[in-house]
């Protein structure tokens, strides 16, 4: 079995958008979309860092931060390099900071988008998606 | 600046407008004019209702 054959699997080829986000698309063949995924989805993870957003984990002192978690862990690899490295953990530090909800929301679509790429690359494979 | 609340509000519109253009359009004409319309009711949409909260507020 060959690489080319597993990348045909739509359940594989979904997976390495988890890696780096749009890597997926690139595998499909579809270039310029991935390079724009790519740009956006990692923009946006790293400006909620920059702003101050939290990483959060799945047992957290509020509910609804650990509902943010799942969102979160859509971006995969860079996500779980951010929660192994303790950049921007939770802290009172970092929840107290005025731009923690800004920043939240930047990472928390980050990872929604993420999944979505999941989904439109398996669509793709399946042939249940056409671009041009 | 990018602690400024309006910037932030035009950057996080401006990337996710990009985003669903890319994602969903399927040529370059229907791209941008999706993203278009997404970004402009983002902002504005975001800016009514922050202004709804403000004037509401006590």
């Amino acid at each position: 079995m060959d690489l080319k054959s597993i990348l045909k699997n739509p359940y594989v080829i979904s997976l390495p958008t988890l890696i780096v986000p749009g890597l997926s698309h690139f595998l499909l063949g579809k270039k310029v979309r991935a390079a724009i995924f790519f740009v956006v989805v990692l923009s946006t993870f790293f400006l909620g860092i920059f702003l101050n957003g939290g990483i959060f984990f799945l047992k957290e002192s509020n509910w609804l931060y650990s509902l943010a978690s799942l969102g979160e862990m859509g971006m995969g690899l860079t996500y779980f390099i951010c929660l192994l490295t303790g950049l921007n953990r939770t802290s009172p530090e970092i929840i107290s900071s005025l731009m923690f909800g800004y920043g939240t929301t930047f990472l928390i679509s980050a990872g929604l988008m993420n999944m979505l790429l999941m989904m439109d690359a398996f669509d793709i494979a399946i042939g249940r998606k056409v671009y041009e | 600046m990018l602690k400024d609340h309006f910037f932030t509000l035009f950057l996080f519109s401006f990337l996710v407008s990009l985003f669903f253009a890319a994602l969903y359009r399927i040529d370059f004409k229907s791209g941008v004019k999706s993203f278009l319309k997404t970004f402009l009711w983002m902002v504005l949409g975001s800016l009514a209702f922050a202004y709804l909260m403000f004037f509401t507020g006590n």
